[in-house]
């Protein structure tokens, strides 16, 4: 045999054993095993330590916040007729809202991570490199955070389906924080269920009722019709607004002297006095009325006893923490809405919805709300 | 051409043209029925059986035999799959986000394993304006990198209809990706999943070409495909995926085939379930009720 032949067929030979001994020893055993993949990798991938761990992992150290969610609507917020024999999952669990709490929580000793997280992650805008462990996000939400997270699942969107609870953020709360009505944890308003705040006391309170009642009326039905009855009102709502007229944020030539003459009991104790009145009607023109009532429905959320979801008599608050509208004059109804037009008056939701007014709204909702029954 | 050369022809040449011609149609022939037949033997092992997708018997014995060691599980009691009810989906975006974080997906807005579109039909419009969590003006409306959300560009618009669909990896029965995987680093397990061993996986994204659904993307830090495998490692523990376990509305419905109370199983049998693009042939394992027309 040729030389160069020999040669060649030796250079094969080896390349041969080598191909072959690389394959014996770099194809790992489990290949083949169950397929052409390495049969170990579905156990490699089935140890991965799951990061979210359900809302049941949060009880052990969050007691009460849990009882809120359990007892809530969050925790019922279920359709199981939705579709006939599929039993749905209850609504929206810790981690919904606070997700990706167990990676990082509470110390990573406790939760360890899984290989995964100590890759970086690049982001195409700016191609820069995140720290690792990326979910390091708060878990503890701050009120703009949390607006954000509820409007995630409740901002009306047109592809929403109708079953889900949505707002218009605008007339539903303007720049109003969620959390200043509403219980996250557990979102329904129960009316009854409020927490009372401190009662001031009605007799202490008719000493300092005597310089008001220049103005507001001794029974606090007031003496004119550009000054707001008292009578029957909301002690919180009065409260407030003695508050807001001391500290600044309402300003008004006469009140806010009064007011700053006050004791915090002072202004317990005349609201109480004042809420105790029966109030009455003071009565509005009866063609603009029935133009107001159409122009109500928008108020009603707020200003009706049945508050967001019920409905009940137009004009008293559900929440006692917002005026009662039913029997007030209507002269001073519609100074006050024109002063939230022109900025004199700022609330967060009343401004917003107010700029939307016309003159004509603003007139009719006045006649409307001043020929209510306050009761 | 000469008579000379005519003559060379007739006798050098043993195989005449029409003859050889013949032969070809005839090979051809054999030819395709024997492709014809391997692809029937092959349906019939796949149809036939439980094997996974390419696994001849021997291998399958093994599956069955030997499975792997996972503890408190095994692969053989389960068939997993998952139904989605576009009617219950509120377009949240919870899912994804939960998403991301359970299985360290990179945060930015294009690479995810689930996503949830958009269809909006304006009225007079008889087609679909379709928009995902990747759209500019979504990602401007969220001011963040790492938060998803769908804007309101529809406040004042009159929109016919409008709904969410979400989607994710079909966990086909019979996938393209695992196909055209060169490295064997992707494949369908015996209990439902197409799982990726990212120790095997090259980069070379023909899978990402492959799939019909657009369901895998390629993570830079890493260097791998990425694809949703139904929290392999939360459903070999007895848990839920995870954007089943926060979807708020029970949009999600997941469980396994052969008990027939689970979820998914009431969820098939009482409602009438679609796939995605069935003419594609890939028996999509994601169950879909409410999709419209030109959901694909």
């Amino acid at each position: 045999m040729p030389k160069h032949i020999v040669r060649l067929l030796g250079l094969v030979t080896v390349i041969a054993i080598v191909a072959f001994s690389a394959k014996y020893f770099l194809i790992p055993d489990s290949f083949y095993q169950y397929g052409h993949y390495r049969g170990n990798a579905v156990a490699e991938i089935a140890s991965k330590v799951p990061k979210l761990q359900g809302s049941a992992s949060c009880e052990s150290c969050h007691k009460a916040v849990y009882a809120e969610w359990t007892a809530g609507i969050h925790r019922k917020a279920t359709r199981n007729n939705a579709i006939q024999g599929v039993v749905y999952k209850s609504g929206p669990g810790c981690e919904v809202c606070h997700t990706g709490p167990a990676g990082n929580h509470p110390s990573k000793e406790a939760m360890p991570l899984s290989i995964e997280d100590r890759v970086t992650t690049i982001t195409h805008s700016e191609h820069k490199v995140h720290p690792a462990n990326v979910p390091a996000r708060k878990l503890l939400l701050s009120p703009e955070d949390m607006r954000s997270v509820c409007l995630n699942c409740h901002e009306k969107l047109e592809a929403r389906p109708i079953f889900q609870r949505q707002i218009e953020v605008a007339s539903h709360s303007g720049e109003e924080f969620c959390t200043k009505c509403h219980n996250p944890h557990s979102p329904r308003i129960i009316y009854a269920s409020l927490p009372q705040v401190r009662r001031g006391d009605p007799q202490a309170g008719k000493a300092v009722a005597a310089v008001c009642s220049g103005c507001h009326g001794v029974a606090g039905m007031s003496t004119s019709p550009t000054f707001p009855n008292l009578a029957g009102q909301h002690a919180d709502f009065l409260v407030d607004a003695l508050k807001a007229f001391k500290s600044g944020v309402r300003k008004n030539d006469m009140m806010s002297p009064m007011a700053a003459g006050l004791n915090e009991a002072d202004i317990r104790n005349v609201a109480a006095y004042f809420s105790r009145f029966s109030c009455g009607v003071t009565g509005g023109d009866k063609a603009k009325a029935l133009l107001g009532k159409v122009k109500a429905a928008n108020c009603a959320a707020c200003h009706s006893a049945g508050g967001l979801y019920g409905s009940g008599a137009p004009g008293v608050s559900g929440i006692p923490t917002w005026p009662n509208l039913a029997g007030q004059n209507a002269e001073y109804l519609s100074n006050t809405l024109k002063s939230f037009q022109d900025g004199s008056r700022n609330h967060p939701v009343m401004t917003s919805i107010a700029k939307n007014l016309s003159d004509a709204d603003i007139d009719n909702l006045s006649a409307y709300y001043a020929s209510m029954k306050c009761k | 051409m000469t008579t000379q050369d005519k003559k060379f022809e007739e006798q050098e040449v043993a195989l005449s043209r029409r003859d050889f011609l013949g032969l070809l149609g005839k090979g051809a022939v054999c030819a395709g029925a024997l492709v014809g037949a391997g692809s029937a033997v092959a349906l019939s092992e796949t149809q036939g059986s439980k094997h996974a997708f390419q696994q001849n018997d021997e291998q399958y014995a093994e599956a069955v035999n030997d499975p792997p060691k996972i503890p408190d599980y095994n692969w053989n009691d389960h068939q997993w799959a998952m139904g989605v009810d576009t009617t219950r989906c509120i377009g949240c975006l919870r899912c994804m986000e939960a998403c991301k974080m359970e299985n360290s997906v990179q945060m930015d807005a294009n690479h995810y394993r689930t996503w949830v579109e958009r269809y909006v039909y304006l009225e007079g419009s008889n087609t679909a304006i379709v928009d995902t969590q990747t759209d500019p003006k979504n990602i401007e409306n969220t001011g963040s990198e790492t938060k998803f959300r769908f804007d309101n560009r529809y406040r004042n618009a009159k929109v016919d209809k409008a709904f969410f669909v979400a989607k994710l990896c079909n966990q086909c029965e019979h996938p393209s990706c695992v196909q055209v995987c060169p490295t064997g680093a992707t494949f369908k397990s015996k209990d439902g999943p197409v799982l990726i061993d990212t120790t095997y996986c090259i980069g070379c994204q023909y899978c990402v070409q492959a799939c019909p659904y657009g369901a895998r993307s390629f993570n830079q830090s890493r260097g791998t495909a990425e694809k949703c495998n139904w929290c392999y490692h939360r459903i070999t523990k007895g848990l839920n995926p995870v954007c089943v376990e926060v979807c708020p509305t029970g949009s999600r419905i997941f469980g396994d085939r052969n008990d027939p109370e689970s979820p998914i199983s009431l969820f098939i049998r009482n409602n009438h379930v679609q796939v995605l693009k069935p003419e594609m042939g890939n028996a999509p394992n994601v169950f879909y009720i409410g999709l419209d027309k030109e959901v694909v």
